[in-house]
């Protein structure tokens, strides 16, 4: 692929060289080529340049004759590169020179591939003749061919990145199911002009030839042309394969958009190259004339803008009068004098409006400043007391929002607009409680500096007028205040009460449980992030005033990278202009790829990650940090969802047998990554949790990562969340009711059988038993024998539903289908009215006085219902009794227990009251329960029949 | 009461199946001192049924008076302590407990609980006993580390104690805990045994058996008596008089297990992968332990199989059972079980029919 791509280059280039022999002087091609090297090293050297500048001004000041102000930057290159020249070629023969000059100065600019805004300025030149605009046009396609023609080789490597890139977020882009590509990486994907798709607005709709979705979206930003999601009016193309007339497509013959295949984009693309030959040839028999029309006033214009650069910084002020409207030269010059300036600082939003997004709170904060001394000083201080403070008005203000969207910037500046003298406190000072009383201000041992300020302002408002000392406390970073701040939250709410002054507090996260008590004295403004275009747009301006060539889509890229953090995104763009002076598409994407790692990641994106289709690329290293990121969730989410994915790494997979390999491959890898995890958790062999990472979320991942899909109708095609963690619980419940019923049935003492059996064997029948009848026979009789049934076993309802709830499977019919409602009332109302005669049977959870917590102890006692004459029981009874109390320590011995048989015999009729009262009580049952167990003997053996009719059993319900 | 229970033998004398195991340890305990002993047998073979026997001839009519407890349990281990909950089925001379209840953590409860059970004498020295008997069920799902505990309990404690142990496979219960006991090999009944307990309890019941029926219970029943049994009554509850070509309904977790089956045999892709999953799931939360589902899964692959892959079916299959004991996740052993049979059956049909 790479090779193919290199040929390819290499032929145009020869092309190209042929071209040029045949059509110019033989020394052209000579100059042309050192000139195309001076371009791409330009970059590398533009800053470091003091000697070409010294040297150029010498050679030139009085020769050249720059074209226009805004052009300067590439001035400055041509210069360079035209000194590059001047060593080789000493003679100045005036035509050769305008020569020289013009072709570097294409050079220079496509080599730098400057962008769509660039080429903005260039037609807001109105003195430009058409030669001129000629020239600009052409300029970035002959971009490419320099750099094609050196950089064949760096193309190439270059270009398979940039195929397998864009995948990162790229599951998120696509609903619904999509087929493969048919062809899918059969064709060479072309290397156009970086610009050549500039201004462009695609559209992509179904499945292409042999791309991808998130290849061919890669390669048109590469290409500089722009993608969005739905065709509106300003889209150009509509790339599709087929009609597949969806909306997008209707939409699009709506508005008359131009549909595009891919090879039809494939086209354009390398057309662009193509297009570059020819115009080369053009632009160079127009350029001389070029040369010949620049106006002269702006040349020298530049010369002195050099100057000032070379100069010592006493000419600065000059400078600096010029003020905003000045020339990206002169900023440039600046620049270069204060390297030190951090771009965050000298961009700096100078006036509100100058701030990205968020206006409409900008606006708030600003009205709510404005009406603050009315509202609160005015009628405080002069004590009239007949304007109340209206209610929805709060003392303080709460900025709330991320990091670096403008929340400091824009207090300051809203306070300076309205002539406050803003007091910046922050985490730097401290904003401990003070001691004593608020009042005592500044006289307290500790006092901090927020009183001393809230204090102070008293009194100076006393002293001064108020307009001219009007000050404005910003609370910087109030859900920072911690441990060293004691008590900092709640003096800052007591300054706010009596504050005289207004008090701007600024937090990052408004829900933090420490902001808590000071949101209800506060007045929130929230600040979203600006779009990514607000963001993009600034951030061109800033980087076009440092004479940095960077296009908008790039910008794009990195505003959503940085998560809408303008400064994150101002420090990024430096550090890269220190670097190279052409910042395209692939370089943003790459610095933030490597630096994304700093940020926190969610599961859900590490599992993104390393199944996105261009996972392959990442580093083993890389993967672990991903898998670790959160090591008990991202196993379960990469089992959850590897089977949707399609593996790259199959290739051409029509009867998807490669695929269900690699499934099997990975779900046994994930096997291992369990027994491992056993090893680490049970063993505590925790040297072990690479392998574990390594094999639950590593290796299925490298053989799976690819294309998503979706498998069942309807679903969203984004990862799921690990269905284990759900199920194990619903099996917990389950088998905690299974235990109930089990041992229920032990209590019964008809049977002795284990769970297990239980569930595999008896189950089915039990619920037969329990059910059927119900279905089939008349209601009485049914519900008699259900009941009669249930109380040979000691089923009790909730164990009848538990029997129900783990019978139920997915698609089959629920159990309880075809009982007529009518029918289950009345069993449970059978079934509570047998609970009377039913005296004892179990008790469970008997809560013990004294103790608060119930000691779980479960106690099963086993009588005869007690209406079925108690006299040929009595041995039995006397029995169960003593095995009851020796349970409980209670120790009765064989002759007490005769007396408690009489007891019993007396409450038989008492228990069943007991037991009304109690299922009256409902909730307090539990307790009575326990009160009752006081007693002794028969007693307690009946109270707890009822507890266990009503109040454990609701307590168990968990 | 269901038959099952019903008719279940109380006495050693009045078993059917398995009489010379019933003769030969009613001998045992009359004649002589009782030792400790192993049970072992597929389930439904009557080993229960036996050991309770066993125990109301020891001690009499006393052992069937059980209560049931779910006591809870501190135990020092070391830096922390434990909090144990434990059902254990009581009478005045035995103790009977599920120690694997206790998942991991059940080498504390043979450790601690056990031994303190085992250490007190009975209180009741009137008896001609001098011990009591602990039962213990499924030992053979106990850790390697639980049944190390145990064998010196059981040495250091075999004159106050006998201990009655209760599981499947031998083969998992270690060497040194098998040479402690005399093993009592239970088979599974024959058919024609099981044949003869369900006119039996025909008999008893008066039901009219049309020729063959019981043969036909029987051979489902996959020679489980309890299995037989609980259908017999099954299909008695769904349909009676019996007729000769009467349905007799599979347990419904198998059927819903032959349903999977299916589906793996129809079709063998991702997305039928993800099907199996959450059914298996669903099987998996109804309480069905996994070794039955991959087992029983398994069972119903091979009769739809061609014979060329059974061999290596079963062997993915052991393969993947064995690691399913050693990890914890289950549902990610089968499934890489039903992921690997569905790689392997695609390959065998694409390369067969093409």
């Amino acid at each position: 692929m790479s090779a193919d791509i290199r040929k390819w280059f290499m032929k145009r280039n020869d092309n190209k060289g042929n071209d040029n022999a045949s059509k110019d002087k033989p020394e052209k091609p000579s100059p042309q080529e050192k000139s195309g090297r001076g371009g791409q090293e330009s970059s590398g050297r533009r800053k470091c340049s003091p000697y070409f500048d010294k040297q150029k001004t010498k050679d030139e000041k009085e020769i050249e004759e720059p074209k226009s102000e805004s052009k300067t930057p590439v001035r400055k290159k041509v210069q360079k590169v035209d000194d590059d020249e001047d060593d080789d070629f000493e003679m100045p023969s005036s035509k050769r020179k305008g020569l020289v000059e013009v072709t570097p100065n294409k050079r220079s600019k496509s080599g730098v591939g400057r962008g769509v805004a660039k080429k903005a300025i260039d037609l807001d030149e109105s003195d430009e003749d058409d030669v001129k605009g000629k020239v600009t046009k052409s300029t970035p396609k002959s971009a490419g061919r320099g750099r094609g023609g050196r950089g064949a080789s760096a193309a190439a490597p270059g270009g398979g990145r940039g195929r397998g890139g864009g995948g990162g977020r790229g599951g998120f882009m696509n609903f619904g199911e999509r087929k493969d590509p048919p062809h899918k990486g059969e064709k060479d994907v072309p290397e156009g002009a970086p610009n050549c798709l500039a201004n462009l607005t695609f559209v992509i709709s179904g499945t292409l030839d042999s791309l991808e979705r998130e290849e061919a979206e890669d390669l048109i930003k590469r290409h500089g042309g722009r993608i969005t999601g739905s065709v509106s009016k300003k889209t150009n193309y509509l790339l599709c394969d087929e009609d597949i007339g969806g909306r997008k497509s209707s939409k699009a013959k709506e508005l008359g958009t131009g549909f595009l295949t891919e090879d039809g984009l494939f086209d354009m693309i390398r057309a662009s190259n193509r297009s570059q030959a020819t115009a080369q040839t053009e632009t160079k028999k127009s350029m001389e004339k070029t040369v010949v029309s620049t106006p002269k006033s702006s040349h020298q214009e530049l010369a002195i803008s050099k100057e000032q650069a070379r100069n010592s910084p006493v000419k600065n002020p000059i400078n600096k009068g010029r003020g905003q409207g000045a020339s990206p030269a002169k900023k440039k010059s600046q620049s270069t004098e204060h390297p030190s300036l951090s771009w965050t600082e000298k961009y700096k939003p100078k006036v509100p409006t100058d701030i990205i997004g968020n206006q409409s709170l900008v606006k708030q904060l600003h009205e709510w400043l404005v009406q603050w001394n009315d509202q609160f000083l005015n009628t405080g201080h002069k004590g009239k007391g007949k304007k109340p403070i209206s209610t929805g008005a709060k003392k303080a203000v709460l900025l709330s929002g991320t990091p670096g969207i403008g929340k400091t910037t824009s207090a300051k500046l809203v306070s300076q607009m309205l002539g406050y003298v803003t007091v910046e406190v922050n985490a730097s000072d401290s904003r401990g409680k003070a001691d004593g009383k608020i009042e005592k201000g500044i006289g307290g041992s500790t006092a901090n500096s927020i009183k001393e300020l809230v204090s102070n302002e008293a009194l100076s408002v006393k002293m001064d007028r108020p307009k001219l000392q009007k000050t404005v406390l910003i609370m910087d970073e109030v859900d920072g205040m911690s441990a060293g701040d004691r008590g900092g939250v709640a003096d800052l709410i007591a300054s706010i009460k009596i504050s005289k002054i207004p008090i701007v507090c600024i937090c990052n996260d408004r829900y933090s449980q420490k902001l808590k008590s000071l949101v209800n004295h506060c007045l929130l403004l929230n600040y979203r992030k600006p779009t990514k275009q607000q963001m993009a747009k600034r951030l061109l301006h800033i980087a076009t005033s440092e004479g940095l060539q960077v296009n908008e889509i790039a910008l794009e890229e990195l505003a959503e990278r940085v998560n809408g953090d303008m400064r994150m995104a101002l420090n990024q763009l430096q550090y890269m202009s220190l670097s190279k002076s052409v910042i395209k598409y692939d370089d943003i994407r790459q610095r933030l790829l490597s630096s994304s790692k700093d940020e926190d990641i969610s599961p859900f994106t590490a599992v993104d990650k390393l199944f996105g289709f261009n996972a392959g690329k990442l580093r083993i290293d890389e993967r672990v940090n991903l898998s670790m990121s959160d090591p008990d969730l991202v196993p379960l989410l990469i089992q959850e969802n590897y089977v949707n994915y399609k593996p790259s790494s199959a290739g051409r997979d029509d009867d998807g047998l490669k695929r269900m390999s690699l499934i099997a491959r990975a779900a046994e890898s994930i096997a291992d990554g369990d027994i491992i995890n056993v090893q680490i958790r049970r063993y505590r062999q925790w040297q072990l949790s690479q392998s574990s990472s390594l094999s639950s979320c590593i290796i299925p991942a490298a053989l799976l990562h690819g294309q998503r899909e979706i498998l069942e109708q309807g679903e969203r095609n984004f990862n799921r969340f690990g269905g284990w963690l759900g199920k194990n619980s619903t099996m917990g419940k389950n088998y905690r009711l299974l235990d109930d019923l089990h041992v229920h049935l032990l209590a019964s003492r008809e049977s002795n059988l284990g769970r297990t059996t239980l569930r595999l064997d008896y189950l089915t029948l039990l619920l037969k038993n329990l059910t059927d009848p119900l279905r089939v026979l008349p209601k009485d009789e049914a519900v008699e024998k259900v009941v009669e049934f249930m109380d040979s076993y000691s089923i009790s309802q909730e164990d009848f539903d538990a029997i129900v709830e783990i019978s139920k499977f997915q698609g089959h019919p629920n159990p309880l289908e075809g009982i007529l409602p009518a029918v289950k009332a009345a069993l449970t109302k059978a079934y509570n009215k047998g609970g009377k005669s039913r005296v004892i049977r179990t008790a469970d959870l008997i809560t013990l006085p004294g103790l608060k917590k119930a000691p779980k102890k479960r106690v099963m006692a086993m009588l005869e219902p007690a209406d079925d004459g108690l006299e040929g029981k009595a041995d039995e009874m006397a029995e169960n009794e003593e095995g009851n109390s020796s349970d409980e320590e209670l120790d009765d011995k064989a002759d007490g227990s005769k007396a408690v048989q009489l007891d019993l015999q007396n409450l038989s009729s008492k228990g069943i009251q007991v037991q009304m009262d109690l299922k009256g009580a409902e909730k307090t049952s539990g307790k009575k329960t326990g009160a009752g167990r006081g007693k002794r003997g028969a007693s307690e053996v009946v109270e707890k029949g009822g507890g266990r009719g009503s109040g454990s059993t609701a307590k168990r319900k968990r | 009461m269901l038959w099952v229970d019903k008719y279940r033998p109380k006495a050693l004398d009045k078993v059917i199946v398995h009489q010379d195991v019933a003769q030969n340890l009613k001998k045992l305990v009359t004649e002589q001192d009782c030792p400790h002993l192993l049970f072992y047998g597929p389930s439904g073979s009557g080993k229960k049924t036996l050991i309770m026997a066993l125990l109301r001839q020891m001690f009499g009519a006393s052992v069937e008076k059980v209560k049931v407890e779910n006591k809870n349990w501190k135990v020092d281990a070391g830096s922390r302590t434990l909090d144990l909950e434990l059902t254990t089925l009581s009478s005045t001379h035995h103790v009977e407990l599920n120690p694997s209840d206790a998942g991991f953590q059940d080498r504390y409860i043979v450790q601690e609980i056990i031994k303190e059970m085992a250490k007190n004498r009975p209180i009741d020295t009137k008896g001609k006993k001098g011990f009591k008997v602990l039962v213990l069920n499924e030992v053979d799902k106990l850790s390697r580390e639980a049944q190390h505990s145990l064998r010196r309990t059981m040495e250091k404690y075999s004159a106050s104690c006998r201990l009655i142990l209760c599981c499947n496979s031998s083969s998992k219960v270690t060497e040194a805990v098998r040479s402690r006991c005399l093993n009592v090999r239970i088979n599974a009944p024959k058919e024609e045994e099981i044949v003869e307990v369900l006119e039996f309890i025909g008999k008893k019941e008066g039901l009219q058996l049309p020729f063959g029926f019981a043969a036909r219970i029987a051979e489902k029943s996959n020679r489980s008596l309890r299995r037989a049994i609980l259908s017999f009554e099954t299909c008695r509850v769904q349909q009676y008089p019996f007729t000769n070509n009467q349905l007799i309904p599979a347990m419904d977790w198998e059927a819903y297990l032959l349903e999977i089956a299916s589906d793996i045999m129809k079709e063998q892709s991702p997305k039928r992968l993800f099907q199996v999953r959450g059914k298996v799931y669903e099987l998996l939360s109804n309480c069905i332990p996994p070794e039955i589902i991959l087992k029983r899964l398994l069972y119903e692959l091979l009769k739809k199989l061609d014979a060329e892959l059974k061999h290596e079916v079963c062997h993915w299959a052991a393969y993947y059972e064995h690691r399913m004991r050693l990890g914890q996740k289950a549902i990610f052993h089968i499934e890489a079980f039903v992921a690997k049979f569905m790689s392997i059956y695609k390959g065998f049909l694409i390369s067969t029919f093409g």
